[in-house]
């Protein structure tokens, strides 16, 4: 166990390294200086280039990105917030900490209520419960989050008012509202799906049945029996879910303007304020690898018979 | 011959109830209707066949078929039965509501249909006036342009709009002798209309805008048919990348083994981990200024036809080319690995099959119905990331559309107008619930194994 979590580390390392390298290749394709403006002369370019190391070859930028790195520096912002500590700007402003109780709860909800509406439908197989929850969750499936954003932005914000239209700080437990439904429906919805095809999965299996026989009562049969084995395929799924919400943070944060990571970061792109790209980058990629191991090691536990060592597929 | 044989089959005959009286017509050979009777035919049902009828049983994935063939004839068909384009702009028609149409457009159409001359009072201010069927002239600017009446009339009323200090001259084809204006109708002011005028009744008959108008004057149906359009389209052609690209390296990845396959899925591996979304932005920025240097330096029938998609969705073909065949490539390498111990692959071996030929002769064909089906679910995915990049800016720029870029372009005013959020939101949603459902229903028809 602890080597396979030592190994994993390793790689998860290996594959960030791997992001800085595509990110910082990736970032000087592009054509352009971030200092290019309307009133810029060749020599305030090479001026500020020389200022911030971009006169250097790139294999001694790439070089002092991943060495600061190591030492915990994300490097100064070139152009958004001029001068300031990239780090602070994505800690210490509160964009970190808001994107990640965003996503942290959008992944709490899509837990929290799917698993049991899995449940519900798997329980009432065939009934107009099942159906209604099937039609409900294969819909959920198919909406983008755009869509189911701005229409609830609509809805209850600007006609019925229920709601604030600008959940910008998210201070109150209302402006949480439509941001963390509206993250979290699609992930919700497919997990209710998965729980209720592997509930029906493990339903069907002999130790139930002799449970059954047993005389253990349906409920203890469905929480204590069926549920443990039916979490499996469920748990495995939460690492891309992980993902997917940062990639739907992007979009929500926009649609609600919240200043968060997922903001910032296509503004960074935008702007091509190079290191906060590579922050930004970084952080949210660690972010999804954490969440990755996290997963494969909850797997473990979950299910002693899998060997981690032979995971193939 | 006998009767008392025809109902039998010889296994049914019992010696001791064979009848005493035989005659020698008994003992010919049967006729060739007699044993036809006797033979069972069955058919032999290919696997393709055997799938459809599975498929056909499948009322859920028959209802998403036709609605899906619904939006591909919305698609593909529509734009040619509307009569606006998705580009165009109605200068006279901006932000109209569904099913309405301006009053701009009800005179033009009234007057090629059911009249002579058309006397405006309300079309534009200073603008009452009349004219005949025949061919029309508009002076402005110092250009003349020719035009039937009811291009004259649209054109004049789009320069009025334009320009409405700019004298604008309505000429009939007979005032103009040797390019010269003999004699003129302005269009200015008058209280009394022209003597050969005669009132208009508007007649309602003009095809209206069923989803509206946007704030630039553009139907909003015939985009968002072309936006489905080109959805669809991104859809079909990255899931076809992916197709191509993870079947080639999934099958040689699991055909080869040993080293070359532990490298290769280290490989898939890593790019599985990368969050392709950060890099799917990147990609689409940095592609952008290469892609349209390339468009415009391009001379081949390819760089003008990528051309004409847009560095957006080509950068997007790009994206998936490069960072979503993983997937395709880790099924592919698992059926591989089962497929390849099989006697008949050892048989092709054996008689020196090279291995492209084991790859396309042989895996390949067997696990067709594994592709089949993580094709069709790859297009929903592709549309999906197609929508979410322009939604953000980034896909596709106007005037082409696409379902995102139309979610998006309706964002700025959706408090005033939320319909032109709704239809391209309720089509692309149609559109990939209707996939789904059919990447679902092809699963159960393909794999019956799989079926739960």
């Amino acid at each position: 166990m602890a080597g396979y979590i030592i190994k994993r580390i390793a790689v998860a390392f290996l594959t960030l390294l791997l992001i800085m390298c595509i990110t910082f290749l990736l970032m000087n394709a592009v054509p352009g200086s971030p200092f290019l403006t309307e009133k810029s002369t060749p020599e305030m370019i090479a001026r500020a280039n020389a200022k911030y190391g971009l006169d250097k070859p790139l294999y001694i930028q790439l070089w002092n990105y991943i060495k600061n790195y190591l030492r915990g520096d994300l490097g100064t912002s070139l152009k958004m917030q001029e001068g300031t500590n990239v780090s602070d700007i994505i800690f210490h402003q509160g964009k970190f900490t808001l994107s990640l109780k965003l996503g942290l709860y959008a992944l709490l909800l899509a837990v929290i209520i799917g698993i049991p509406l899995g449940c519900i439908a798997a329980y009432n197989r065939g009934s107009w419960i099942d159906g209604f929850l099937r039609v409900l969750t294969t819909i959920g499936v198919a909406v983008p989050t755009f869509v189911l954003a701005t229409l609830l932005l609509v809805t209850f914000a600007v006609k019925l008012q229920w709601l604030p239209t600008l959940s910008s700080s998210l201070t109150s437990f209302k402006s949480y509202v439509m941001p963390v439904i509206s993250l979290s429906f699609y992930y919700t919805c497919y997990v209710a799906k998965l729980t209720r095809t592997s509930m029906l999965d493990a339903i069907n299996q002999d130790y139930i049945r002799t449970a059954r026989a047993k005389g253990v009562k349906t409920h203890a049969l469905i929480l204590k029996h069926a549920l443990r084995n039916s979490l499996i395929p469920v748990i495995t799924y939460l690492g891309p879910v992980m993902a997917g919400i940062i990639t739907g943070s992007f979009v929500v944060e926009s649609t609600f303007s919240i200043p968060g990571l997922g903001k910032y970061f296509v503004q960074s792109v935008l702007n091509r304020d190079y290191p906060v790209i590579m922050a930004t980058t970084v952080v949210l990629s660690a972010l999804v690898i954490i969440m990755n191991l996290v997963v494969d090691i909850a797997y473990k536990i979950v299910d002693p018979r899998i060997t981690l060592t032979e995971k193939e597929d | 011959m006998d009767g008392k044989f025809a109902k039998l089959s010889p296994f049914q005959l019992d010696p001791d109830k064979i009848p005493d009286t035989l005659s020698p017509a008994d003992f010919e050979s049967a006729a060739e209707s007699e044993k036809a009777s006797m033979v069972e035919k069955h058919k032999s049902v290919s696997y393709w066949r055997d799938a459809w009828r599975r498929f056909k049983a499948n009322t859920v994935s028959m209802v998403a078929l036709g609605i899906f063939i619904l939006c591909l004839f919305f698609a593909f068909i529509g734009p040619s039965l509307i009569p606006y384009g998705y580009g165009a702009q109605y200068r006279s028609s901006q932000k109209l509501g569904p099913f309405e149409y301006s009053k701009g457009e009800e005179l033009i159409r009234s007057i090629t249909d059911d009249c002579d001359a058309f006397y405006a009072t309300a079309l534009q201010p200073g603008s009452k006036t009349a004219v005949s069927k025949g061919n029309y002239f508009i002076r402005y600017k110092g250009a003349t342009y020719a035009f039937t009446l009811a291009k004259a009339v649209e054109k004049s009323v789009i320069m009025l709009a334009a320009d409405a200090a700019e004298p604008l001259l309505l000429v009939k084809e007979s005032d103009i002798k040797d390019g010269s204006v003999t004699q003129s109708t302005p269009i200015e002011l008058s209280e009394t209309a022209a003597e050969d005028a005669k009132e208009l009744k508007l007649v309602r008959n003009v095809v209206p805008h069923v989803f509206g108008t946007d704030s630039a004057g553009r139907d909003i149906m015939a985009r968002t048919m072309y936006g489905t359009r080109v959805s669809i389209t991104i859809g079909l052609v990255a899931a076809l990348i992916v197709l191509i690209i993870g079947s080639i390296y999934g099958a040689i990845s699991g055909l080869a083994g040993g080293a070359v396959d532990f490298i290769m899925m280290r490989i898939v591996e890593l790019i599985y981990s990368i969050p392709e979304v950060l890099i799917v932005l990147l990609l689409q920025v940095v592609l952008k200024d290469p892609l349209q240097a390339w468009f415009d330096s391009g001379t081949t029938a390819f760089a003008r036809a990528m051309s004409d998609l847009g560095s957006g969705i080509v950068s997007i073909f790009i994206t998936f080319a490069l960072l979503y065949w993983v997937t395709m490539a880790r099924i592919v390498r698992g059926q591989v690995l089962q497929l390849k111990k099989q006697e008949y692959v050892t048989a092709a071996t054996a008689l020196g099959a090279s291995g492209g030929r084991i790859i396309r002769r042989h895996l390949l064909p067997n696990c067709v119905g594994q592709l089949v089906i993580t094709t069709c679910l790859q297009i929903p995915s592709a549309i999906f990331l197609e929508s979410f990049l322009s939604f953000l800016g980034l896909g596709v720029s106007a005037p082409m559309a696409s379902l995102g870029s139309l979610c998006s372009d309706a964002l700025e005013t959706i408090s005033l107008y939320p319909y032109r959020l709704v239809f391209p939101g309720v089509i692309l949603t149609v559109v990939v619930l209707t996939l789904n459902l059919i990447g679902d229903g092809l699963r159960d028809a393909l794999d019956p194994r799989l079926k739960k």
